[in-house]
């Protein structure tokens, strides 16, 4: 989110902008949360339709998931939260050549994260509608890639604003927000990888 | 404790932090950034959704004018009682309590010049009249037949009508705009009281809006997920709630009500906290038990979440979680309990001015209890697996959302009005109004009580040709129309008031609040000077507890910050 | 070599850096105060527990058979 520096002094915008951005630091939280509410109620559809047969895939027969491949990823993407957390880090150490390098890191990471979701959906026996597995595995795993696929656009913006110094040292809750929804969408993949790769 | 006049950790600031005042139109009035505008926004919009939406009941009870009626086709009565239902709950109840009452009332409340996010609260609300197009829409292709709670299979790809996807649509963005609303507020409540507002300091309405905000964050994101399964089950075939392919219709069950209970509390909720500001000022007394109304508040939205399966008692589910449900429900009467006590104390020995505000406050606590005691007989489990599905249901809910919420509603209207226009309702025609309302709403659900007791199913549009039932049913129709009439009262009133109404001035009930220290209508900036908080707003005998408030209503005082605004900031709204 | 193992390898590896990289991280950061502060280490917390799983995966303990290759 563009901050327009104003003409007054940078007294007077600093206090004000501290003030706003804890506002939006503590809208962009409860957001986080009503956002963890959203994949929560799949996830409780998830665990009752699986409760309700009596194997796991559904319906018998069908290949179960590839843990090892999953594995893999998960530590892709969590690799991406670790560049994204030094990545901030550096930002605010006021070392921007080392935040670009951990942002690109980031965002290759979690596009890796993304190409290897659609590997796993292309090799996949079921399909989204032919079973509750299917239903539910394509169902949570896609929101939450489509979660993934919004922050690295996200995360490119913020590379994009910052290239044009729309940011500073002082003032960059939208980096503070990006990183955020990074971890938030890393810590959704935690909950479905054990979900549903090591239930 | 001491008010540190170092404002800088406010976010208002000493000096205030205002947007210029926009000047064209429909920066003003159509796409406003302020809160005041868009709580007259809401007040419009859900005004006109009540009227479509009365008149589905009035058709609704006009086909159960005589046993066998062919007013209507039996789909069209489904059709009429499913739209009724959604849009009174979606469309008009929860946005008139939370977007519009919230709104206006709650920033004044706490001494803000707005909510956190401005523009985001311009967007909540403009994403509510296109659901409403779409709820009521659907009628174009075939709407919704399963009721309010749209039930698979009835609701699902093989047998839901066509408009059940737009159902699906209208409810999910209407969901967005109060999930969207509930973050704003409380970001608002948390973090932007005046300087001096402890939480224990706060008027009852924000600590009720508050208990709102976080129930609508929380619960209305769990519908989404409802929704959207039910969307892709329709939509693209994908099995959550069809039984050939492995999914459950109880798991619909258990996700609607898991919001839906919630929600029940988030339209009662802002009615209490209405209730809460009105009993004190007309009874010149503090309110009794303060901080056990505020306290409830949140136990009983903390609860509200526990309680869910008591809609679902007839679904099959095992004896032992029906019971834990049951001891729950059982529980959550209890909090509700001590505001009834508490506001009914407030009364005692208090100097009673009978407005017509005070008038449907206190109808509230009549009808509302009674809906409550029927609440608490439906949460025995052995009472409720005979009464689930008949009449009793729609006597007990609509004893608790219109004798609860609408009464409220009326309430809050005929209280704030005077601050929203700057214009006095006709108190004469107000009484009228609450007489008519009253007399007709009991006896149009009352008789719905006995009509539950004898067997006579919800939703259906022919009943037994018994004299009992066509005595009772006509009772009721008739009585629903009375009922409508009265509305009409109420809308020349308000009509005629922003006409000729006599002029409000600042506080004409002697209220204690923030929102009455100010003028009426209030300028675009709110307040002046943030004012200082020294204690709660209650207390009668003692002088108001505010300071800085000295320029408030004395307009050659307008500090030069807010005449000049602070132009040169190229502020985006979203600051 | 199998991709089965390469899988195995680089789901250990790769969980043992990035979850050694997010506890460092959290202990760094452990005394930091504010809402921004306390979420970031719980998000780290979690990331750090999320690489546990992984590892536990990749080693059999947890979860079902790794089938052999790709699905």
């Amino acid at each position: 989110m563009a901050v327009h520096v104003a003409a007054h002094g940078a007294d007077e915008v600093d206090h004000l902008y501290a003030e706003t951005a804890d506002l939006r630091l503590t809208g962009f939280v409860l957001f986080l949360i009503s956002d963890v509410v959203l994949f929560s109620s799949f996830i409780f559809a998830y665990l009752y339709l699986r409760h309700s047969v009596p194997q796991w895939p559904w319906p018998p027969g069908t290949a179960p998931l590839d843990t090892a491949f999953a594995a893999v990823n998960s530590v892709v993407l969590f690799g991406s939260g670790a560049t994204m957390h030094f990545a901030l880090e550096n930002w605010k150490h006021g070392n921007r050549s080392k935040w670009f390098g951990w942002l690109i890191a980031t965002i290759i990471l979690g596009s890796m994260f993304l190409g290897g979701q659609a590997y796993e959906y292309s090799h996949i026996q079921a399909t989204w509608g032919g079973s509750i597995f299917g239903a539910s595995f394509f169902t949570l795993t896609g929101m939450h890639g489509f979660h993934v696929f919004c922050g690295v656009i996200y995360l490119i913006i913020l590379g994009l604003q910052t290239s044009q110094n729309v940011y500073t040292r002082q003032k960059y809750f939208g980096l503070v927000a990006g990183t955020l929804y990074w971890h938030f969408v890393d810590v959704i993949w935690v909950a479905l990888f054990f979900l549903f790769y090591l239930l | 404790m001491s008010i540190s006049l170092a404002q800088h950790h406010h976010p208002q600031g000493i000096d205030g932090h205002i947007h210029q005042a926009p000047t064209s139109f429909v920066r003003k009035y159509v796409f406003s950034i302020d809160h005041k505008i868009i709580g007259i926004q809401y007040f419009v919009t859900t005004g006109i959704f009540m009227a479509i939406a009365g008149l589905l009941a009035e058709v609704i009870r006009t086909q159960l004018l005589s046993p066998n009626a062919q007013f209507v086709s039996p789909d069209t009565f489904n059709e009429a009682f499913s739209v009724h239902g959604s849009a009174m709950v979606w469309l008009v109840i929860i946005p008139m309590l939370t977007g519009a009452f919230g709104n206006f009332v709650m920033p004044l409340q706490i001494g803000a010049r707005d909510v956190a996010f401005p523009w985001l609260n311009m967007a909540s609300f403009w994403m509510f009249p296109p659901a409403g197009l779409l709820l009521f829409g659907s009628f174009v292709i075939g709407a919704p037949q399963a009721g309010w709670t749209e039930y698979p299979p009835i609701s699902g790809p093989q047998y839901g009508p066509p408009g059940t996807t737009m159902w699906c649509m209208a409810i999910f963005l209407v969901g967005v705009s109060s999930t969207l609303t509930g973050i704003n507020f409380l970001v608002t409540m948390y973090k932007m009281r005046a300087p001096g507002m402890t939480f224990t300091r706060m008027p009852l309405f924000v600590w009720a809006q508050m208990a709102t905000a976080i129930l609508s964050m929380i619960a209305t994101t769990a519908l989404a997920g409802a929704l959207l399964a039910l969307f892709l089950e329709r939509v693209f075939g994908i099995p959550f709630y069809d039984p050939a392919r492995g999914g459950s219709p109880i798991l619909w069950q258990h996700m609607f009500w898991f919001y839906s209970h919630p929600a029940v509390y988030i339209m009662i909720l802002p009615a209490f906290g209405i209730i809460s500001e009105i009993f004190p000022t007309f009874a010149r007394k503090p309110i009794f038990g303060y901080k056990a109304i505020a306290f409830s508040s949140m136990a009983i939205a903390l609860l509200s979440f526990m309680v869910w399966a008591h809609h679902m008692f007839t679904s099959g589910l095992s004896p032992s979680i029906e019971v834990a449900f049951m001891l729950l429900t059982m529980v959550i009467a209890v909090p509700t309990g001590i505001k009834i006590f508490s506001w009914v104390m407030t009364l005692f020995g208090g100097k009673i001015h009978f407005t017509t505000a005070m008038l449907f406050a206190i109808g509230f606590i009549i009808t509302f209890l009674c809906g409550g005691l029927t609440g608490i007989y439906l949460a025995a489990v052995p009472v409720d697996l005979h009464l689930h599905g008949t009449y009793f249901i729609v006597a007990h809910l609509h004893y608790v959302l219109f004798g609860g919420s609408v009464m409220g509603i009326f309430a809050g209207l005929y209280y704030w009005w005077p601050k929203m226009t700057g214009r006095m309702m006709n108190e004469t025609l107000g009484k009228w109004h609450f007489a008519l309302l009253f007399t007709a709403f009991n006896l149009t659900f009352m008789p719905m009580h006995f009509l539950g007791i004898m067997g006579m199913p919800r939703r259906v549009s022919f009943y037994v040709n018994d004299p009992w039932f066509i005595f009772w049913n006509e009772l009721a129709s008739i009585a629903s129309y009375a009922m409508a009439g009265s509305f009409l009262i109420f809308l020349y009133n308000a009509l005629s008031s922003l006409k000729s109404g006599a002029l409000a001035g600042p506080n004409p009930w002697g209220a204690r609040t923030l929102e009455w220290q100010i003028p009426s209508p209030p300028h675009y900036y709110n307040f002046k000077n943030i004012p200082a908080v020294y204690s709660a707003p209650y207390e009668f005998d003692k002088p108001l507890p505010y300071g800085n408030l000295q320029d408030e209503l004395d307009d050659s005082k307008v500090p030069p910050q807010l005449l000049h605004g602070h132009g040169e900031h190229a502020h985006a709204g979203a600051h | 070599m199998d991709t089965s193992l390469i899988e195995h390898l680089i789901a250990i590896v790769g969980g043992v850096v990035v979850g050694g990289s997010a506890v460092v991280a959290l202990k760094n950061d452990w005394s930091a105060t504010g809402l921004d502060g306390n979420v970031t280490k719980i998000m780290l917390g979690l990331m750090a527990f999320g690489c546990l799983l992984a590892i536990l995966a990749a080693f059999g303990v947890l979860g079902n058979p790794i089938s052999k290759g790709g699905a």
